[in-house]
């Protein structure tokens, strides 16, 4: 099977255009295997990737540029018990996930 | 829901900015698209349960509006294409993963199968979901 996703890119376009993610501390929320991730992470100064399913995150950590592993991040978490201080991040993304 | 937006709100610095991207429920088109042209075939069904999600997200955002926890700054909606080489393995793909929410009836399948048997040899079976994209600052 040959699926393509965001075949027009939008995806991409808009969430640039909200959010300015340039040496920024990212926490994404519902990050899967980390397709949106690879979308804005290069840009962020730390990009920490949450989700509840450990085979999704197993694919993202394999993903990942070996360049970029000192500021990607993946960890299983629940968004309604976020482990982490208070003010920790300057943009939170919501992905699919609400 | 309420409970998570809480969360994201205190691991947020002041004015922090929450992104919200999601696909919405409203009868998604199919389509039959190659690169000379794209014709709509039909639309899928959505399922109450679906929609009721969709509902409950919108409750949980506007509930943190009220709270003052999160300012609405922008809001759009955007296309999001799912496309497959064939309307076999778009049907696959929608009653495998996708079964709970969405379905794609007789009529809309017929009319994607006969116009790609019927379109040129670079024709794909494609979904067209409308996505949300909202931006949120953090609350005072």
């Amino acid at each position: 099977m040959t699926l393509q996703k965001d075949i027009e890119g939008n995806e991409k376009k808009y969430l640039h255009e909200f959010a300015d993610f340039k040496g920024k501390r990212v926490l994404e929320i519902g990050c899967g295997e980390g397709r949106l991730t690879w979308q804005y992470a290069n840009a962020s100064s730390l990009t920490i990737g949450l989700d509840s399913d450990h085979d999704a995150l197993r694919v993202a950590s394999i993903d990942s540029p070996h360049d970029r592993k000192h500021k990607i991040h993946f960890a299983c978490a629940e968004a309604e018990y976020l482990p982490f201080s208070k003010e920790t991040f300057d943009i939170a993304v919501l992905a699919w996930s609400l | 829901m309420v409970h998570a937006l809480s969360e994201i709100r205190r691991v947020l610095i002041p004015s922090g900015i929450l992104i919200d991207l999601r696909p919405m429920l409203d009868r998604w088109e199919v389509e039959v698209a190659s690169a000379r042209e794209t014709n709509v075939t039909g639309r899928v069904n959505d399922f109450e349960i679906g929609v009721a999600d969709d509902t409950a997200a919108n409750r949980s955002m506007a509930e943190a509006e009220s709270n003052g926890w999160f300012i609405r700054e922008r809001e759009e909606f955007f296309s999001y294409v799912y496309s497959w080489d064939t309307p076999h393995e778009m049907e696959e793909w929608i009653n495998e993963e996708w079964n709970d929410f969405i379905e794609l009836d007789e009529e809309a399948t017929h009319a994607t199968r006969s116009a790609w048997a019927l379109s040129d040899g670079d024709a794909r079976a494609q979904l067209r979901m409308k996505m949300l994209i909202a931006r949120w600052r953090k609350g005072e």
